[in-house]
C-alpha cells in the first residue's frame, strides 16, 4: 500500500486491535489466576468443614454451597467404601492434596482431605474458573471492540487533516504552468514535509537560473546573428544590382567574406553550447598540453603569417592534464586566435607551458596588443563581448569559450598585463 | 545627399556605402558614436544613418546629444534592437524613422527619401519648378515634358537647388553635397555639373551669383 493515509489507517486499527486482543490475554490470564487461587481456597474449606462432620449419616444434607452444581464431592471411608457419591463416578482413588485431573474429556481441579475416619475429595471444573475470566476478558474488550468503527472514522478524519497539507501542495503544483518555476508557498507545512518543498523550491530555483540563461544565450545568439545576416542580405542585393563584371566580383567575394563571417559565429556558438556547463561531458583522459598548444598554434600558423606575428612557444616539461584533448585544443587556439588578432604587425606573441608546482600545469599566452583595462577584465568573459577596438570579424565569443572550456576542465583563467604592454591570460590547470 | 553613415559593422557600412553611391548618394562612414558626434559637428549632412549598439558612445546618447545641442539633422535609426520598447525610446529621442536589420536597400533609400522630404517640408516626392519636373523616388527629371538623362553628381547638384528655390548654395556647399571626408576634389567640379545641367535644361535653369554660389530663380 502506497498511501501514507491507507498505511496510518490500516496500522492504527491494526494497533487497536493486537491491544485490544494483549488486554484481553492478559485480563482472561489475571483473573483466571485470581479465581484460581480463590476457588482452590473454598475447595479446601468445603473439604475442612466436611470433614468436621462427625460421620454421615444416611439423611445427612450437604452444606449449601455444596450443593452448587459446580462442585462434586466424593466421600470413602477408611476401608475405602463409598459412602457419598454424587452419582456420577469421578474418581476410585483420591490423591491427597490439590491435583489436576481429566475425567471424560474434562479437566477438573481437585481437593483431598483425609481425616479420621473418612478421605473426601471435592472436585470442580475448570471450565468454571475459565468460563470467569473468559467473561472477565470479554467485560474488558468488548468497550475497544464496540468502539473500533468509531475510532476507525475518527483516525480517517485525523489522517485525512493531517495529510491536507499535502493535498493543497499536490493541488499547488497540479494548477502549475509549465513555464512557471516560481517557488512552491512552504507556509503551513508541516515539519516533516517543508524540507521536501524547500529541496524542491531550491531545485525550481536552479532549473529556472538555467531556462534563463538559456533564453538568454538564445536571445544573444539571434540578435547577433542579425548583422551578418543583415550584411549577407545587403550584398546579395548588391550582387542583383551588379551592372558590370568588376560589380559582380566585387560583390561576390563580399558575399563570400559575409557566408564565412556567419558560418565562422554559428560554429563559435555551437562550441559555447557545447561546453556550457550543462552540456553533457566528452570522455576525460590524459592530455598532453604541450602536444596540444603546439597543433593549436600551427593552427593559427596562418594568420599570424599574414599579419607577420611571429609565434613563439615554450613548453620545457611535458604536461599532462585530464580532459578533453579537443576542447583544450580549442581552448589554446582562441587564445593564440585572439592574441594574433590583437597584436600589432611584426609583433610576437609568446605561448608558455609550465608547471609551477607538481601536478599543476599553467598555460600562458602574452601578446603585445592594446590589452584589457582592469575594469573591463571582468566582462571580457561575457558572451558577444568585443573591447572598443576589436578586431575585424570576431564573434566576441572567444574568451567565453576559454572560460567554458576550462571551468570544465577546473581550470582558473586570469587575465594580467603582458610587459610592456599587450594581455597575458593565464590558465591554470590543478593538480590531479 | 550628404549621408552619414555610422555603423559599427564593417561589412554592412561597405554595402551601403555602395548601394547609397550607386543612388549618388555621398556617404561619410563613421565607426563609433564618438567620432559621429565629432563628424557631426563638423560638417552639415543631408540624413543620418544611425546604428544603436555602437562602441565609444551609443546611438540614443549620440541622437540625444545632436537633438541637445538643436541640430535637425533628420536621422534613421537601423538596428537589430527590434522590439517596441527600443523604438519607441528611438523616435521620441528624436528619430525621424527607425529600421531594423536585416532591411532592404531600397526600402532605406525610400525611407530616407521620405526623410528628406519631411524634412523639407514637402509631401510629394515630385519637385515641380517652371518646366522642370524632378522626381526624387524614381531620380527622373523632365522638361516640359521630355526627358531629361541626368548623372548621379548631376542630379544631386539640382536636387539640392530645387528644393530651396532662390537661396544661395557657394561652392563649397555644393561639394559638400558630392564628395565625402577624404575623397578628392576635382576643383572645377561644381562648375562642370552646372554648366552640363545648363546645356541640358536651359542655361536659365541655373543662375549664378557672382562670389556667393548657385540658385534657382523662385
Amino acid at each position: 500500500m502506497r498511501s501514507i493515509r491507507g498505511r496510518l489507517l490500516v496500522g492504527l486499527l491494526l494497533l487497536v486491535a493486537v491491544m485490544s486482543l494483549i488486554t484481553g490475554t492478559i485480563t482472561y490470564r489475571r483473573v483466571l489466576g485470581e479465581t484460581s487461587n480463590l476457588f482452590d481456597y473454598q475447595l479446601r474449606q468445603m473439604a475442612l468443614s466436611l470433614g468436621d462432620q462427625a460421620s454421615f449419616m444416611p439423611g445427612y444434607t450437604l452444606p449449601p454451597e455444596a450443593a452448587n452444581s459446580d462442585f462434586v464431592i466424593q466421600i470413602w471411608d477408611i476401608f475405602g467404601t463409598r459412602i457419598w457419591s454424587p452419582g456420577l463416578p469421578l474418581l476410585d482413588k483420591a490423591i491427597l492434596g490439590y491435583s489436576d485431573l481429566t475425567v471424560q474429556n474434562e479437566r477438573w481441579r481437585v481437593y483431598a482431605l483425609l481425616t479420621r475416619t473418612s478421605v473426601i475429595q471435592v472436585a470442580q471444573p475448570w471450565s468454571v474458573r475459565e468460563r470467569l475470566a473468559r467473561e472477565a476478558a470479554l467485560r474488558v474488550i468488548l468497550p475497544l471492540l464496540i468502539l473500533l468503527p468509531l475510532m476507525a472514522v475518527a483516525a480517517a478524519w485525523i489522517v485525512t487533516r493531517a495529510v491536507r497539507p499535502l493535498k493543497g501542495l499536490t493541488t499547488q503544483i497540479e494548477h502549475r504552468d509549465v513555464r512557471s518555476l516560481t517557488p512552491l508557498v512552504a507556509a503551513d507545512l508541516p515539519t516533516e514535509v517543508s524540507p521536501l518543498v524547500e529541496e524542491l523550491n531550491r531545485l525550481l530555483e536552479r532549473l529556472a537560473a538555467a531556462f534563463e540563461s538559456q533564453r538568454a544565450f538564445v536571445a544573444d545568439a539571434a540578435h547577433e546573428l542579425r548583422s551578418p545576416l543583415t550584411a549577407l542580405s545587403l550584398h546579395l542585393q548588391l550582387l542583383e544590382r551588379a551592372r558590370d563584371a568588376p560589380d559582380r566580383e566585387l560583390a561576390t567575394s563580399r558575399l563570400r567574406e559575409a557566408i564565412d563571417r556567419a558560418t565562422h559565429l554559428v560554429g563559435q556558438l555551437l562550441t559555447l553550447a557545447r561546453n556550457e556547463p550543462e552540456a553533457p561531458h566528452a570522455d576525460r583522459v590524459p592530455c598532453a598540453l604541450d602536444t596540444i598548444a603546439r597543433s593549436a598554434a600551427a593552427d593559427v600558423q596562418p594568420l599570424a603569417q599574414e599579419r607577420r606575428i611571429q609565434i613563439q612557444l615554450e613548453a620545457p616539461v611535458p604536461a599532462m592534464v585530464t580532459g578533453d584533448a579537443d576542447a583544450l585544443r580549442i581552448l589554446v587556439r582562441n587564445l593564440i586566435d585572439n592574441a594574433v588578432r590583437y597584436s600589432p604587425q611584426g609583433s610576437v606573441v609568446q605561448i608558455g607551458v609550465r608547471d609551477p608546482a607538481p601536478g599543476q600545469i599553467v598555460l600562458e599566452v602574452a601578446d603585445q596588443g592594446p590589452g584589457i583595462p582592469g575594469a573591463d577584465r571582468a566582462r571580457a568573459f561575457a558572451r558577444f563581448y568585443r573591447a572598443p577596438d576589436a578586431a575585424e570579424g570576431g564573434s566576441g565569443l572567444g574568451l567565453a569559450i576559454v572560460k567554458a572550456i576550462a571551468q570544465r576542465h577546473g581550470a582558473q583563467v586570469t587575465l594580467a598585463d603582458a610587459l610592456p604592454h599587450g594581455l597575458r591570460v593565464l590558465v591554470s590547470f590543478p593538480a590531479p | 545627399m550628404r549621408v552619414l553613415l555610422v555603423e559599427d559593422d564593417r561589412m554592412i557600412a561597405e554595402a551601403v556605402r555602395t548601394a547609397l553611391g550607386q543612388d549618388g548618394h555621398v556617404t561619410d562612414w563613421m565607426a563609433d558614436g564618438a567620432a559621429a558626434l565629432a563628424a557631426l559637428s563638423n560638417s552639415r549632412f543631408d540624413i543620418v544613418l544611425l546604428d544603436l549598439g555602437l562602441p565609444r558612445k551609443d546611438g540614443l546618447t549620440v541622437l540625444k546629444q545632436l537633438r541637445e545641442r538643436g541640430d535637425a539633422t533628420p536621422v534613421i535609426i537601423i538596428t537589430a534592437r527590434d522590439d517596441v520598447r527600443s523604438r519607441v525610446a528611438g523616435l521620441d529621442t528624436g528619430a525621424d524613422d527607425y529600421l531594423v536589420k536585416p532591411f532592404d536597400l531600397d526600402e532605406l533609400a525610400a525611407r530616407m527619401r521620405a526623410a528628406q522630404r519631411r524634412s523639407a517640408g514637402r509631401g510629394d516626392p515630385v519637385i515641380e519648378h517652371g518646366e522642370i519636373r524632378m522626381n526624387c523616388a524614381t531620380r527622373e527629371v523632365d522638361k516640359a515634358g521630355v526627358a531629361v538623362p541626368l548623372s548621379a553628381k548631376e542630379f544631386a547638384v539640382l536636387e539640392a537647388l530645387l528644393l530651396r528655390p532662390g537661396m544661395v548654395l557657394s561652392r563649397a556647399q555644393l561639394e559638400d553635397r558630392l564628395y565625402g571626408f577624404g575623397e578628392s576634389i576635382e576643383s572645377n567640379a561644381v562648375e562642370v555639373y552646372v554648366h552640363s545641367l545648363r546645356r541640358k535644361l536651359g542655361s536659365d535653369a541655373i543662375r549664378t551669383r557672382r562670389g556667393a554660389g548657385y540658385f534657382v530663380p523662385r
